[in-house]
């Protein structure tokens, strides 16, 4: 990441090999259409290559700092969507079968996947209730309050669902953090 | 919101699910530079930053890495397309400082070209040199911000701690300034009660006096009272009943004498009260009254005179009790209220 702040163009590709198909993935999933997600991804990097100074090393990883930043925007284009209200979306698009544009490193495929399945396991072991309140708020961009209003459920069980969910999320991905700090 | 409300709203601000108003007072906080929230956030961003690896992996569409290389800028473009260009030609930027010329110009000799390519190289040296200065710099600009920023985090959390410091101060002066206030209220009592004793202990004393006062007449009554006694004690005691006169009805009268020592003792009762100016009188009746001293009823109205020497005893017939003017009167004035024959 301090080589794409000084403008290493070597080092924004190897950049975008390792997170874009992570980014494209969570762009995917909130705003659910192929098109808005590539193009929200490249407005993503180009911001990263004319602003990256703005990064902190202090506040995170460059990839959590990078997937901070792709949800934030997504949900940004989530809401306006949802104000002009005459965009239809089809949620359930699949992505057709296509070969990335550049295998990434075996060791950050390897690393990638171990990541994963630890992540899937650690979700895979959350109540429904509390692993469906999380989705709700970050990959809907719904504050508690609107995911309780969509549940049927009284304010105060929504928080304490999302608490206990990161809570055990915590626990559990605890060596994750650490390895991801290291990246 | 207090502090644990905010350590609360950690997580759910790491995954994005506080509503507006709160979410503004949860970043106000932070900018106050609470150590713990900022520690707590970051752990909480950091799983919430691994969510998206629980997806199913979706790769980008192809071509998107070139378009986006492509649309950084055309310079850059240019220079991804052409990677074995030498660095130090010149972009498209030197178009700025020396525009084009046409292509069915040529320069008239080779003299003016060589100077021509050495005051680009000049102009390219200089640039390079202010770029490069300014590059060693930016380090040193960036240590030196993160140092600021560090010692202000610093500085902002020893303010914080300060202001905890002086709540507590305020907090325990407070308490003192509460138990002050009792103990004035107590020492206040404490006085009050004093100030009664001291009146009660006052009164104390003057019902003392009024009883040393009273210990003369004490005495005196309890010497009678012995007398009495001691003429009761006598077998040869005389006793004359007295009743009462037109006067006084009610009344009646007791008398003890004794003819050995010559003493008396009267006991009178139901005597109307004296009015002023005057006295009950005793006599003693041979042929003519002899008086034999006066007295005055108490409040129960009962009459008491002790007489210590009746002249010549034996030869009374009668005894009488009238009202004289105070002082008493040689003769009898006055009406007769108690009479007694022997």
């Amino acid at each position: 990441m301090a080589r794409v702040v000084k403008g290493d163009h070597q080092a924004f590709s190897q950049l975008y090999d390792q997170s874009s198909s992570l980014l494209y993935t969570l762009a995917f999933r909130i705003l659910g259409n192929r098109d808005e997600a590539a193009e929200l991804l490249q407005d993503i990097y180009l911001e990263v290559w004319k602003k990256v100074a703005r990064y902190d090393v202090g506040r995170g990883t460059p990839m959590a700092w990078l997937v901070t930043l792709t949800r934030s925007r997504a949900i940004d284009r989530l809401r306006a969507r949802a104000s002009k209200a005459h965009t239809v979306v089809d949620s359930t698009e699949q992505p057709s079968p296509h070969l990335p544009d550049q295998s990434p490193d075996p060791f950050h495929i390897q690393a990638d996947h171990e990541l994963r399945n630890a992540v899937g396991k650690a979700l895979a072991e959350l109540p429904e209730s509390q692993r469906q309140a999380l989705e709700l708020a970050y990959y809907e961009g719904l504050s508690h309050t609107e995911i309780a209003a969509r549940l049927n459920q009284p304010v105060g069980t929504i928080k304490t669902r999302i608490k206990l969910g990161m809570n055990k999320l915590r626990t559990a991905l605890k060596g994750c953090c650490e390895q991801g700090e290291a990246r | 919101m207090i502090h644990e409300e905010f350590e609360e709203a950690v997580p759910l601000y790491a995954v994005g699910g506080l509503e507006r108003t709160d979410r503004q007072a949860f970043e106000a906080h932070l900018l106050s530079g609470c150590p713990s929230c900022h520690a707590a956030l970051k752990e909480y961003q950091a799983v919430a930053a691994l969510l998206p690896y629980g997806l199913a992996p979706t790769p980008p569409p192809r071509g998107l890495k070139a378009k986006i290389m492509a649309a950084r800028s055309p310079a850059d473009a240019e220079t991804a397309k052409r990677p074995n260009r030498p660095s130090l030609e010149p972009g498209e930027w030197m178009n700025h400082l020396f525009p084009p010329l046409p292509s069915t110009r040529s320069f008239p000799s080779n003299t003016a070209r060589f100077a021509l390519a050495f005051a680009a190289l000049l102009v390219v040296a200089g640039a390079g040199y202010v770029g490069w200065t300014l590059y060693m710099q930016m380090p040193a600009e960036t240590g030196r911000l993160q140092q600021l920023e560090t010692a202000l985090q610093r500085e902002t959390a020893k303010t914080a701690s300060l202001q905890r410091e002086i709540k507590d101060k305020e907090t325990a002066l407070t308490q003192l300034r509460h138990e002050l206030e009792m103990r004035n209220a107590e020492i206040g009592e404490l006085r009050d009660t004093v100030i009664r004793r001291e009146a009660e202990l006052d009164d104390a004393h003057a019902q003392l006096a009024q009883l040393e006062k009273g210990i003369p007449a004490f005495r005196r009554a309890r010497v009678q009272q012995d007398e009495v006694a001691a003429l009761l004690r006598i077998p040869t005691v005389k006793v004359v009943s007295l009743t009462g006169s037109e006067m006084a009805k009610g009344a009646g009268g007791l008398l003890l004498y004794d003819p050995d020592t010559k003493k008396a003792w009267l006991y009178a009762f139901n005597l109307p009260p004296l009015p002023g100016g005057k006295t009950y009188q005793l006599w003693a009746i041979e042929q003519k009254p002899v008086s034999a001293g006066t007295f005055a009823p108490d409040a129960g109205q009962k009459g008491r005179l002790l007489i210590k020497h009746l002249p010549d005893f034996s030869r009374i017939n009668q005894f009488a009790v009238s009202l004289e003017p105070a002082g008493g009167r040689p003769q009898p004035t006055g009406a007769i209220y108690l009479i007694g024959h022997l």
